[in-house]
């Protein structure tokens, strides 16, 4: 009993009903680990994308690509691709900023990235409304259509989770202690990855 | 009444399907009136207006049968309290049927689940059978028995075989590595509740118009592209049954990093871990690829896309390349958790410690690896590129030599063991080493181009996959259930029931598929209701054996159920086993422990004396008296 209670860090002396608590085995916490993985997830989900690109591109080997009549905007895009890469920078502010308590940095980081995010996606919306072609227009269309619109979702998605950050944000949440920023943190490394995705996304479909 | 549905459960979430299904179709409804589409034209653009609520309604379900209830709360601010344990642990059978974050419950959820639809699954197997007892068509017409074999193969992938590791690993892995639960308890029930909308829309599909799906569980572009309704029932069936098993992989990968007990080294995990921990791998990196391939069909039907259309520009090749390239791994999803539950059992009866217990472990990273390199040997009649052929047949020539290297030191572990046969579980796990080994040597056959050039897509290829699928992962689905039976229910099944169910099934398996090897040698297409009259007699005696298969699995479902309900009551460890899980009571505690226990050394120390593996709590190595093992209450 005593020496299992040095190791419990000494609470086997109370009477406790909920769970005894975990040991934690691994310097990375839970949540962290969660969203890398989830992360790796993610990145063969966009495998699976490039790899119809690859074939739709590469095997097919149309005779131009884009094909004859379409165009693609590479320089808006490339306005766009600044945008969100921007807001990678946002969100590290924000979360150096409650590292070191500095709860007006964390709000102003969350709310810059969010509306970065936003004006990111509102561009591509009417990207796809001015650009002229359709997902229906040969295999091209497809992949593009394909590839940025599950870039699109994952910035949405991307978005949501920052909104539930900000308005805890805003609610009092969150702390310079490690575990208490977490979430800010867990979304952050999401929306890097959702930035990286789209640098590999962008030069893929409008640079090469 | 407004109590009701105020309250997270069934009337919630019935409400939420329907709302959210509403929601759906008016989305569908509006966005073809802005584009100033034609409304309700349905068939000739593939049925949004079903396969948005699709979507929709099983989400609206989940909602309101309170899945996302606490992340809600959490992501408004709200308060929220993370020790909160209302929704842990089960006191009535009630409690089997809301959400629920204990993992013992969602354990048994999951098994239960998942042998409902390896009933289903059988009785379509049944079916298949009668109608192939005869040559010509008796029973369903030719469509029909399309639908059937496709749902057959999906029903047991997607919602048995593998989900059903992911149940009995719920149930155990987290008591094996000393943790208290899993990491993300709310996931896990999320995870769990998305599986049974799956399967329902496997089955659902039979009422599409057009009938079930019927492009055989790979669902091969372009046959799935235009296919009926039904297909599109499979493709978001696999996207709820994929994230299902994404969710849960995950979970286990961030349970055994970061919760085992202090002294749960990597080596001193019971190789159940090891196997689930490499399972996950597989699933977290290989399932978004049956995901994105189903998503391009998906969108190929509804909305116009090219993808698979060759006359678009599309590759229709590139379909199978994707494909297989998650369903290649997934069938080691269906195996390395099997190996896990062998490991346990064949030491567990034999008395000995695993032989080569880290090169057990390393040969499961070892098919993880390789697992990912031999995709397009399914497609060597494909028309893929001719020089992908041979790289392909050796690297799934090479990957026998870590499968190989599992079978030896089972074999190696019964050598000069005490071999006790008293258990069921220790009976199947015998039989699953011979089944498979002559399953896995039929698929080295199959991996080398000419021979496979030669049987594809003939009955060589069903009578292959039933051996691995059914003789082993099947198998080994039955030595799980039986061996940890005691622990899950706190009683003991009925042995001379188990016997039956054993023997019937060794003679079924082998009577059945067996055979299917000659008549796939000699020509005898799959996947056809008709067949040449000279297989006749053949298929004759396979169905005869299909049905003595099938009936001893009623053997089964009757000793399960009745031994739950009225069996003697279980020790805490009626096989002496070393892992933790067998230190606590049968079923455990609601919380597992009272504390953590302390690792001390490996699992399978048997006849090591004075080897020990784990300390529970109160057990302190100045305590000389032995805790009792048998804590018989329920």
């Amino acid at each position: 009993m005593e020496s299992a209670t040095v190791a419990m860090g000494g609470h086997a002396h109370e009477e406790h009903h909920g769970p005894p608590e975990a040991h934690q085995s691994s310097r990375i916490d839970r949540q962290t680990l969660g969203i890398f993985l989830f992360i790796v997830s993610e990145i063969m989900l966009f495998g699976a994308f490039f790899a119809s690109y690859f074939f739709l591109r590469v095997v097919v080997d149309p005779p131009t690509w884009p094909p004859e009549p379409f165009e693609l905007p590479v320089a808006i895009a490339g306005v766009n691709t600044a945008i969100l890469v921007s807001s990678s920078f946002t969100i590290h502010y924000a979360l150096e900023s409650i590292r070191r308590n500095n709860r007006t940095g964390l709000k102003l980081g969350l709310v810059l990235t969010w509306l970065l995010g936003a004006t990111f996606l509102f561009i591509q919306i009417n990207e796809y409304v001015n650009i002229g072609f359709s997902a229906r227009d040969l295999g091209f269309g497809s992949i593009f259509y394909g590839l940025t619109g599950l870039h699109g979702a994952h910035v949405f998605i991307g978005l949501l989770l920052l909104s539930f950050a900000t308005i805890r944000a805003f609610r009092g949440h969150f702390g310079p202690e490690e575990k208490d920023h977490l979430g800010v943190e867990v979304p952050g490394i999401y929306w890097h990855f959702v930035d990286v995705m789209w640098i590999i996304v962008y030069t893929a479909v409008y640079i090469l | 009444m407004v109590a009701a549905i105020k309250q997270p459960g069934w009337i919630r979430g019935a409400l939420g399907a329907l709302l959210a299904a509403a929601f759906g179709v008016g989305l569908v409804v509006i966005l073809r009136d802005i584009s100033g589409l034609p409304i309700w034209q349905t068939e000739q653009t593939g049925y949004p207006h079903v396969v948005v609520p699709l979507i929709t309604a099983p989400l609206g379900f989940l909602a309101g049968f309170g899945c996302f209830d606490y992340w809600l709360r959490w992501a408004a601010g709200m308060p929220t309290i993370p020790e909160d344990h209302s929704q842990h642990g089960a006191k009535s059978w009630k409690d089997y049927f809301r959400f629920n974050t204990d993992h013992k419950v969602i354990g048994i959820q999951y098994v239960v689940t998942t042998f409902c639809f390896f009933f289903i699954g059988g009785l379509m197997a049944m079916m298949i059978r009668a109608e192939l007892a005869q040559p010509g068509a008796q029973i369903v017409e030719a469509s029909t028995f399309n639908g059937l074999f496709s749902t057959h193969a999906v029903l047991m992938i997607f919602v048995f075989v593998i989900p059903v590791f992911a149940g009995l690993a719920n149930y155990v892995l987290p008591l094996m590595i000393g943790a208290p639960d899993m990491a993300f308890p709310r996931l896990n029930a999320l995870s769990f509740w998305m599986l049974p909308l799956a399967g329902l829309m496997f089955i659902g599909s039979f009422l599409a118009p057009g009938g079930a799906f019927d492009a055989g569980w790979t669902g091969y572009a372009p046959l799935s592209t235009g296919a009926p309704l039904g297909q599109s029932f499979f493709n978001l069936g696999v996207q709820f049954a994929g994230a299902s098993s994404i969710a849960t992989a995950l979970n286990f990968l961030v349970t055994i990093i970061t919760m085992r007990a202090p002294g749960m080294t990597f080596w001193r995990m019971p190789l159940l871990v090891w196997a689930n921990l490499s399972t996950s791998l597989l699933v977290v990196a290989a399932t978004p690829f049956i995901a994105g391939a189903q998503f391009m069909v998906l969108f190929d039907r509804v909305l116009g896309t090219q993808f698979f259309q060759f006359a678009g520009g599309g590759d229709v090749i590139s379909y199978q390349h994707i494909f297989w390239f998650y369903s290649h791994p997934a069938v080691y999803i269906m195996m390395l958790p099997g190996f896990g539950i062998i490991s346990e059992v064949i030491s567990t009866h034999a008395r000995k410690p695993i032989f080569g217990y880290r090169l057990m472990a390393l040969a499961l990273i070892g098919i993880v690896v390789l697992s990912y390199t031999v995709w397009a040997h399914h497609m060597f009649v494909a028309g893929m590129s001719s020089w992908l052929r041979v790289p392909m047949m050796f690297t799934t020539l090479l990957i026998a030599v870590p499968t190989g290297i599992k079978i030896f030191s089972w074999l190696g572990t019964l050598y000069f063991g005490k071999i006790h046969t008293y258990s069921t579980a220790m009976l199947f796990a015998l039989a699953f080493i011979v089944t498979f080994t002559i399953g896995g040597i039929s698929g080295v056959m199959l991996g080398m181009v000419p021979i496979d050039i030669h049987v594809s897509d003939t009955y060589f290829i069903v009578a292959h996959i039933h051996f691995v699928l059914f003789g082993g992962s099947v198998f080994t689905i039955f030595a799980g259930v039986y061996h940890w039976f005691p622990k899950m229910t706190g009683r003991m099944y009925d042995e001379k029931l188990g016997r039956v169910h054993f023997w019937g099934t060794l003679l079924g398996t082998w009577g059945t598929f067996i055979p299917m090897h000659w008549v796939g040698m000699d020509g005898m297409p799959r996947r056809v209701s008709d067949y040449a009259v000279q297989f006749g007699d053949w298929n004759l005696l396979i169905s005869c054996f299909a049905f003595i298969l099938g009936a001893c699995q009623l053997v089964f479902l009757y000793n399960m159920i009745v031994s739950w309900r009225f069996g003697p009551r279980a020790g805490g460890n009626p096989w002496r086993a070393n892992s933790i899980e067998w230190q606590v009571s049968s079923p455990p505690p609601i919380f597992n422990f009272d504390e953590i226990p302390r690792v001390v050394g490996g699992p399978y120390e048997y006849g090591v004396p004075g080897a020990k593996h784990a300390i529970m709590s109160g057990e302190g190595a100045e305590v000389s008296q032995p805790q009792p093992t048998t804590v018989g209450s329920s």
